[in-house]
């Protein structure tokens, strides 16, 4: 029988098995009782139950046992670490934290890295800019590295790809803008997962290989192993989703220059209609204005609205009255939908356990036909045929589409832009669903201006972004036992995809007069093999456990993207009705890596344990087409804890208390292709081809880059495991990079592969976790995680003063940018970009004419990152409810918004409503003396309101348009009630184990300096999702929802 | 362990070495697809034809923050370096012999280009990145022009090159002249004429113009132009055709260019410029520069720009060198007496190609009543030749600045809300990169120029 240490209640379903005979284990049933036949009087049985401390209890010849489980806390369970391998965390001599599966099912996400946020200390995660379907970012113990900051995910033992591609497109305001179709993790799914580990540092990881350098997401499948016979479980979410928050704007002021507005043809025809500046005449004063939708009478008698400019000319517009919209943009959302359906059976037999599971996601987002809808199949099997041998397979099958992803950036492609941006406050949007000039459908867009601005509806409906991938992942291994102590282990894994994606273009698009369409193809494979050979034994106090390995990867990527910008036939998307000559953009690319690593592990007694790992890689991204001398790189690694409560008697109150240290190296190589130059196709001249030599000049040379990290940490906990303390100091260099260092481009080049700089990481990661209420009803479990990173550049290679590691720009403008920029001595995440002149008490120096003046010279804006991060759970469980909620505290850091700045200048924003008719004075001052020996004194000449508000979020200028980007966020929290065995078995419902209904939320609110989207930002810019800008994103979702969950 | 991982690691996407013919094709369309949308965007605003009427502050005098184009430094390197390719294949493979003359002019052509907007920069040690120079030195106008790989010396190397070259192989991927090197000469020998007359106020190169005047093997007709078309659609059209219909609109014409084209009753108003939108007879410029915070502008007051440069925009060609801007030059070394010549036959000889080069019928009195009539013994002569070939010149890239950088004509006029204090400026701003990629040499070209001032001259201009 299994019971509850405090409250002595029978425990049902604690997962039972015997130690080293993985598939032998069983459950307890209803009473709390379990059998298991064991292989030997003396086993040991591992008994581990979530919510409950893991215990191992030796039979030594028993046959009948009472086992009483801590209630307490998590801390003594096991953990699965490097290689799959389960082991208990106090033999760790660095830290793992570990989500159970409910932590991650209990708010689902519909990207997978989202339901890790805040919940685990040192891992910083920022979701996407473009709704439902958009890459999160996940970053473990900050960015060290200049060119990849990507943690390794893997998933049973297998690594699945988190790549992103985005369609190849263009920064000038012509062709494609950048789409986000997703990162490569956000399709795990959360209702197979039954653990997630995060190994945040490289000591961890030192058996994954180089790519393990930036941390190793561990995720473990559900099993059969934990099923009695045959179990059939369902789970149901279904929630609502709207705008986390809209900008805040003015409604006092319609569209309009100097306060002059009438409509013609949008084109500049009227008064000020060339743009969409809302500097017009005053709202609700009842004028009557000619606007885009005010009537035009034909001289057929047909009325039309003013904005069919392609079917009427040289007709006057009868005006209409220029009233207020305050709603204009929360009346374009609808309300987003998602719903999470799934279905599972497990089983056991005698040789084996099985799973199989089937999840249907369709989230319909509230920006209107911008969907995801994903199908996900998966099978864990395994067989015991005899005694000693042990085949395990998982295998996930899965689907994602969407019939529209919007397009992201700067630009008429992005809804935002018309939308936010350039929408006037005049403006009533109701008319733009009919979406057609009268007499010209199919041909012409009907919108309220024609300049810059595509209709957003019409974007929607007829200018998408399709998505269609399949994906498979998974592997087989095979154990077989040699001896007592001696396994060897074969294991194979594969994780494909292939995505097929439609840029599709109607006809009167601004960008492409007569449409345009593209296909992109993005194929990706990667194939693991790995051998293991493992010798395990415990001689009196001394243990150790020796393996030895190989592994091989492979990878292949393929992209092919073949695009027209000009259609024959309008609303037809194929290639075959190109009317432009193709444009074809292919890349393929092999990456292998040979591994051979050993590890040992000496456990002396049950307080000191000590790992050693050794790796050495050969790389064919170091090999030149003539040398291979540079490809290969070994690195070791050594940890120990050290349980100080097992020895020594402590004072009352701390009941465990571990130390541990580690160090360790890594080596990492590049990507494909950097070692030697090449020639890339230009445009072709009549469709005769064209070359052009690569902008980058390759390097032969390269060697392994090397980063070193040291962890020290410690364990403690008090009062009967109630209170937990696990504190981390660690501090790493990543020396040598292998980067894309810029140079001047009179060179003939703009970027050199080289080694070089180095970049050191510390940081301090405490997680608190107490149980501050622990009764028969009630029970209160509470963790604060809390992290702090900071990246210092500590050289640069060659000398060099800057690097810029990243841009974000408007449109391909120089001036228009916030650089990314690492110095020696500075911090990764620090931005630079301009502003106005200053003089040095920090004030506008304004000139004769009241104006700002500009400022070329590049300057500091502040740093990204966050001084420190936290996240606040907890968890709350009476009799049958339980209730829980996540507060995600981020201090620090700055955001340069795009928002601001366009919607800014363009006076749409709250910020521009005051408008004196005299005009506002800068808050700066004049110099009245020489430029040398200035004497400054505080201006008071007057500007008009659009002149002032014009400059003074000018795009050109970064400085005013910075955010500081500190939140307080309720993250999500949800409450539920247990329907168990004993409730439903006087009900109909008698055949089910277990019923759970909750309400869920997401997202919830957020306090934070910033009125006009959720501080969370992700921009795209250059092919890389960046922290620190945000960049016409679309507003983030606040989710409500409900969910079923039945065990039968 | 490191079987096969040379061969992994080959990239089959991209070859490692390229025939001259496709980098020759590359650079001749490339640098001109390039210019020419350099020429709309931002030449075309520092010569006066366009005005911007939102987002320009580049028309503004503050070279610094263009809004698309207006940093044409990148492109002409990166079509250096690729030229420069051809050329080194031609002088170390004899296969590749034929390449030798056109890439030498290329490098001439592009160089002076380079040096003309910015004055010093990078060109001894430029190109260098693969030999491992990362920062090359700026060199003196001076020598860019004037040294043994300079500009002139380069067009005079490529002359005897070509004229020796006795090879079968044809030169491949020429767009401009399908392969005449007989056209290639007289294409070096007009940009000859140029660029003598551009450093002309510093150095005597009478002589030197005299004996190509003399020998008389340039581009004097227009039959021999060196230029490509356009065409209708993508990928090989004038990128204005395709740009979002705001990015052209924006563009109006000038005062300046109303000005200048009503004086001379000059019907090519109608092929620069649209009628306003109210009255189809009227067209109407505004001047340079305005400040749309405080004056908007009411665009159907206005002309836009032409067809041409929109919906017909397959009838442009870009303009590499013409007879008629040859003639221009010559007219005005004549006028100068640095050639034994009458001025007046040249001059109208360059109007009327100028006419014929945009298609439109010159009216039989232009030259011999009226304004453009040239009398060489007028004060005025030189302002009337240079005047004269501003009209056509317009979409030459920077031409028109440059040349009223050299000559002060046509004379232009103050924008309305200067960004630069009023004055005009005569160099266009390095760009903001060299100062952290070049440091230590970008520093000394900064303070040569009044820290990187757009109102230093360059020294053709001193």
């Amino acid at each position: 029988t299994v019971i509850d240490q405090v409250t002595g209640k029978k425990i049902i379903g604690v997962s039972i098995k015997e130690k080293n005979q993985p598939n032998n284990g069983t459950a307890s049933n209803a009473d709390g009782v379990f059998g298991l036949n064991v292989s030997s009087a003396n086993a040991v049985l591992i008994f581990s139950y979530i919510g409950y401390n893991t215990r191992e209890v030796a039979l030594n010849g028993k046959t009948n046992l009472q086992v009483s489980l801590n209630p307490g806390l998590l801390l003594n369970e096991t953990v699965v670490t490097a290689l799959g391998v389960e082991r208990e965390s106090k033999s760790l001599g660095y830290n793992v934290q570990q989500i159970q599966a409910k932590e991650i099912s209990e708010v689902k996400s519909v990207n997978f890295l989202d339901n890790i946020t805040a919940k685990v200390a040192g891992v910083t995660i920022t979701q996407g800019a473009s709704g439902v379907g958009s890459t999160s970012k996940i970053v473990i113990r900050g960015e060290s590295s200049f060119a990849n900051n990507n943690p390794l995910f893997v998933v049973d033992g297998t690594p699945v790809n988190n790549i992103d591609i985005v369609p190849r497109y263009v920064e000038a305001p012509s062709s494609f803008q950048a789409i986000d179709f997703g990162n490569g993790a956000m399709d795990i799914n959360p209702d197979d997962i039954a653990s997630v580990s995060v190994l945040k540092g490289a000591a961890a990881a030192a058996l994954y290989g180089s790519r393990a350098a930036n941390g190793v997401i561990l995720i473990n499948t559900k099993d059969g192993s934990n099923s009695k016979g045959f179990g059939v479980s369902f789970n149901s979410t279904t929630s609502i989703e709207s705008p986390f928050k809209l900008p805040e704007f003015q409604n006092t002021y319609g569209q309009g220059n100097g306060g002059q507005f009438a409509f013609k043809d949008g084109l500049g025809g009227g008064v000020n209609d060339v743009l969409t500046y809302s500097y017009g005449p005053k709202l609700d004063q009842g004028t009557l204005i000619a606007q885009y939708d005010s009537p035009v009478t034909l001289p057929d008698g047909r009325v039309v609205r003013g904005g069919d400019v392609g079917v009427y000319s040289n007709i006057p517009i009868t005006p209409t009255p220029f009233i207020s919209h305050p709603d204009n943009l929360k009346d374009f959302y609808e309300t987003g939908k998602t719903f999470i359906n799934n279905l599972s059976f497990s089983g056991k037999y005698d040789k084996g356990n099985y799973r199989l599971s089937y999840t249907d996601l369709n989230s319909q987002s509230f920006i209107p036909g911008v969907d995801y809808l994903r199908k996900n199949l998966s099978a864990n099997l395994s067989f015991q045929p005899t005694s000693k041998l042990s085949a395990k397979s998982t295998i996930i099958y899965q689907n994602a589409k969407s019939n529209n992803r919007p397009s992201s950036g700067y630009g008429s492609e992005n809804l935002q832009y018309g939308l936010l941006a350039w929408l006037p406050r005049s403006l009533d949007i109701e008319p733009l669903k009919n979406y057609w000039q009268t007499g010209l459908e199919g041909l012409r867009n009907y919108s309220y201006n024609y300049t810059y601005f595509d209709n957003p509806y019409f974007i929607l409906k007829e200018n998408r972004n399709e998505l269609n991938r399949d994906r498979i992942f998974g592997n087989i291994a095979l154990k077989y036992d040699l001896a007592p102590h001696l396994f060897v282990q074969l294991r194979s894994g594969m994780d494909y995809s292939n995505e097929g994606r439609r840029l599709l273009r109607n006809y009167s698009t601004n960008r492409f007069k007569n449409g345009a369409y593209a296909e992109q193809n993005v194929f990706y494979r990667e194939i693991n093999t790995d051998a293991l050979i493992n010798y395990t034994r415990k001689i009196n106090n001394f243990g150790f456990d020796l393996s030895l390995g190989g592994n091989q990867l492979t990878q292949d990527f393929k992209s092919n993207q073949t695009q027209t910008s000009a259609l024959a036939q309008p609303a037809l998307f194929t290639l075959a009705n190109a009317a432009t000559p193709l444009e074809i953009f292919t890349f393929a690319s092999r990456k292998r890596i040979n591994s051979t690593y050993g590890s040992a592990k000496f456990s002396f007694k049950n307080y000191l344990f000590v790992d050693v790992t050794g790796r050495n890689d050969w790389s064919s991204a170091l090999a030149t087409p003539l040398s291979t001398k540079n490809t290969s790189f070994f690195y070791p690694s050594v940890s120990g804890s050290f349980v100080l409560s097992e020895i020594t008697k402590l004072p009352k109150g701390i009941s465990f208390l571990k130390l541990r240290a580690s160090y360790a190296q890594i080596g990492n190589d590049t990507d494909p292709y950097q070692t030697a130059g090449a020639f890339v196709p230009a445009t072709p001249y009549n469709s005769a081809p064209t070359l052009t030599d690569q902008n980058i000049i390759a390097n032969p040379n390269l060697k392994p880059e090397q980063t070193k990290s040291a962890e020290f940490g410690t364990d403690i906990r008090f009062f009967g495991d109630r209170l937990g303390i696990d504190a981390t100091y660690y501090n790493s260099l990543t020396e040598n990079q292998i980067l894309s260092l810029p140079v001047s481009i009179s060179t003939g080049y703009a970027q050199r592969v080289t080694n070089g700089g180095a970049v050191r990481s510390k940081g301090v990661e405490l997680i608190l976790t107490g149980t501050p209420i622990l009764s028969k009803n009630f029970r209160w479990n509470s963790t604060v995680n809390f992290s702090t990173n900071t990246s210092t550049v500590e050289s640069l290679p060659d000398g060099a003063k800057q690097l810029t590691l990243a841009y974000a720009r408007v449109y391909d403008s120089p001036a228009q940018t916030v650089y990314y920029i690492a110095t020696e001595g500075g911090k990764i995440g620090d931005l630079w970009g301009t502003g106005y002149l200053k003089n040095s008490d920090g004030k506008f120096i304004v000139d004769a004419s009241g104006n700002l003046i500009t400022d070329n010279t590049l300057k500091k804006l502040g740093n990204y990152n966050p001084d420190f991060m936290m996240g606040f759970s907890n968890s709350f469980k009476y009799k049958q409810f339980d209730f829980g909620f996540l507060f995600d505290w981020r201090k620090g850091g700055i955001l340069v918004s795009r928002t601001l700045a366009l919607a800014g200048v363009a006076g749409q924003l709250k910020e521009t409503e005051y408008r004196p008719t005299d005009g506002l004075a800068f808050d700066g001052v004049v110099n009245t003396g020489t430029s040398t020996n200035p004497v400054y004194i505080t201006n008071t000449k007057k500007i008009s309101a659009e002149s002032y508000y014009r400059q003074f979020y000018d795009r050109n200028n970064e400085e005013n348009n910075t955010y500081d980007d500190s939140y307080l966020k309720l993250r999500q929290f949800n409450l539920g009630y247990t329907f168990d065995k004993a409730a439903l078995s006087k009900t109909f419902l008698k055949d089910v184990q277990s019923i759970k209904v909750s309400f869920v939320g997401k997202n919830v609110f957020a306090i934070s300096k910033i009125p006009h989207f959720d501080p969370e930002q992700l921009a795209l810019q250059g092919n890389k999702f960046l922290n620190g800008t945000e960049d016409m994103s679309y507003p983030s979702a606040r989710s409500f929802g409900l969910s079923l969950g039945i065990n039968f | 362990c490191t079987k096969d991982l040379s061969e992994i690691n080959t990239n089959t996407n991209s070859p490692i070495d390229a025939q001259p013919s496709l980098l020759f094709r590359k650079v001749l369309f490339d640098y001109g697809e390039q210019m020419s949308f350099e020429a709309f965007d931002a030449g075309n605003l520092l010569g006066q034809y366009f005005t911007m009427i939102d987002f320009n502050n580049f028309d503004r005098h503050a070279l610094s923050e263009p809004l698309y184009a207006g940093n044409p430094w990148p492109f002409i390197y990166k079509n250096l370096r690729d030229n420069e390719i051809v050329l080194q294949k031609s002088i170390n493979n004899p296969t590749f012999a034929v390449y030798k003359g056109p890439a030498l002019v290329m490098k001439a052509y592009m160089t002076a280009a380079l040096t003309d907007l910015y004055g010093d920069v990078p060109y001894n040690e430029a190109l260098k990145g693969k030999s491992q120079i990362f920062t090359p030195k700026y060199d003196k106008q001076e020598d860019i022009y004037q040294g043994a790989d300079g500009i002139l010396k380069n067009l005079e190397n490529a002359i005897t090159a070509m004229t020796a070259y006795t090879g079968t192989n044809k030169l491949d991927g020429d767009i401009v002249y399908n392969g005449n090197l007989q056209n290639w000469i007289k294409f070096a020998n007009s940009l000859r004429i140029k660029y003598l007359m551009r450093i002309s106020g510093k150095v005597n190169v009478a002589a030197q113009l005299q004996a190509i005047y003399t020998a008389g093997n340039y581009i004097g007709a227009n039959a021999n132009n060196a230029v490509f078309q356009f065409s209708a659609t993508a990928p090989n059209n004038f990128r204005i055709t395709t740009t979002r219909i705001g990015d052209f609109s924006l563009y109006i014409m000038s005062k300046t260019a109303e000005e200048i084209l009503k004086n001379y009753n000059d019907p090519r108003l109608s092929l620069f410029y649209r009628p306003t939108a109210g009255n189809a007879s009227l067209y109407t410029g505004l001047i340079n520069g305005p400040d749309a915070t405080t004056n908007p502008v009411t665009v159907s007051n206005y002309s836009l720009t032409g067809t041409i440069f929109r919906e017909n925009g397959a009838n442009l060609k870009y303009n590499y060198m013409t007879a008629w801007e040859t003639n221009f030059f010559l007219a005005e070394a004549a006028q100068k007496g640095l050639i034994t010549a009458v001025p007046k036959t040249l001059y109208d000889l360059a109007v009327t190609q100028g006419f014929e080069y945009w298609n439109v019928t010159m009216p039989a009195t232009y030259l011999t009543t009226g304004p453009a009539l040239f009398n060489p013994l007028s004060s005025d002569a030189l302002k009337l030749i240079i005047t004269q070939k501003w009209i056509p010149n317009n979409l030459n890239g920077y031409e028109a600045w440059i040349e009223y950088r050299r000559t002060g004509f046509p004379l232009l006029k103050p924008v309305q809300a200067s960004r630069n204090n009023g004055l005009y400026p005569v160099r266009m701003p390095y760009p903001q990169e060299e100062s952290t990629l070049n440091q230590a040499n970008y520093k000394a070209a900064a303070t040569a120029t009044n820290n990187n001032s757009i109102n230093t001259k360059v020294w053709w201009n001193n």
